[in-house]
């Protein structure tokens, strides 16, 4: 380039903050805990003792500061 | 027993297979016995890279279902006698792969061999999950590009859920191999500097390759850029195969631009 002090500033930095958001939000969609299968299989073990689990749905939920786990139990609809 | 190597990435087209033939070559230069396994079923490449496909008889799923002796379908290197190879399959899809099988064969091959590196399919596909189940170690390949550090982070999430190292309670070794950068660009501020790209991901680095005109070269060939000792994407590769033996090789710092006069003087005029 001829002129570089008319150069337009570059586009790394954007694709930086733009990843570290996208990713950021990627790891808290996917259920990063490698144990999650396992969990849900005791889980469903447990509650199948007393009342009958059509499925369940292990969800990982942050809120500012806060992590949390939320747990959906589907019952089995006994017809 | 030697190391199970896995070469992954997020997307397709970052150059796996590539950086697979390149440091099995290295690997095998430093005088380690190597065999390099082209696990994209259906999508054989490796051989080409290698510039083995002429000889290519058997595949692995041939050899996973017992029909061949493994010894009869490994092919051996015409450049280094340290460097064995085993072909995918191109007629069957990914659904034949089944992890007692797979770990017979790479179990078989880590008696064999010091290091057994697997060219695994883009992250995303089924077989990825079944490359990496038994692999010690993993190599990542990035480009600093948004998608491929994306998808690379999604990949590495799946290895640290599927491992059977992992699930064993062990850790399965990352390192991340950042491909094709362009100097000028990072100078310029136009492209993701391996520090981003390090910040973001958090996995050791390996080495930092070159955008370098030479890899196609290399692949029309059939002969790996390693080979070429004046190319600065071979020279990269020389040193990341160096690492992964356990020598202590600095850094380059390939993000800097050539700053010569004559560099100079020609960028005025383009």
């Amino acid at each position: 380039m001829m002129f570089p002090w008319f150069k337009k500033k570059g586009s790394a930095k954007t694709a930086k903050d733009r990843l570290t958001i996208a990713i950021m939000s990627d790891r808290q969609n996917t259920n990063s805990f490698p144990f999650m299968d396992e969990m849900k299989a005791e889980i469903i073990e447990v509650v199948k003792k007393y009342i009958g689990v059509k499925a369940i749905e292990i969800k990982k939920e942050v809120d500012g500061e806060v992590e949390a786990l939320s747990i959906d139990v589907q019952l089995d609809k006994k017809d | 027993m030697g190391v199970v190597i896995a070469v992954i990435s997020g997307k397709g087209g970052v150059g796996k297979t590539t950086t697979t033939a390149n440091v099995g070559l290295g690997v095998a230069l430093n005088n380690h016995k190597c065999v390099v396994v082209d696990f994209d079923i259906g999508q054989r490449n490796l051989d080409m890279i290698l510039g083995l496909e002429n000889r290519v008889v058997f595949d692995m799923i041939q050899v996973m279902e017992e029909e061949v002796g493994l010894k009869q379908a490994l092919i051996k290197s015409k450049i280094n006698e340290n460097l064995y190879f085993l072909a995918a399959s191109q007629t069957k899809d990914k659904s034949v792969l089944h992890s007692d099988k797979i770990k017979k064969l790479i179990n078989s091959l880590s008696e064999e061999f010091d290091y057994v590196i697997l060219d695994a399919p883009a992250g995303i596909e089924s077989g990825y999950e079944h490359t990496i189940e038994f692999a010690d170690r993993a190599i990542i390949v990035v480009n600093p590009e948004v998608s491929s550090i994306r998808d690379a982070d999604r990949a590495i999430g799946i290895l640290d859920s599927k491992s059977q190292r992992v699930k064993d309670g062990k850790e399965v070794m990352k390192y991340l191999i950042i491909n094709r950068i362009d100097a000028k660009m990072v100078q310029n501020g136009e492209m993701l500097t391996s520090e981003d790209i390090l910040d973001i991901l958090s996995i050791p680095l390996i080495g930092k390759i070159p955008e370098d005109k030479g890899i196609i070269e290399a692949s029309n060939q059939g002969k790996p850029i390693i080979m070429d000792k004046n190319s600065s994407a071979g020279q990269a590769y020389e040193r990341i195969a160096s690492r992964l033996c356990g020598n202590q090789i600095e850094m380059h710092d390939i993000e800097v631009a050539d700053t010569s006069f004559f560099e100079k003087i020609k960028e005025m005029f383009k």
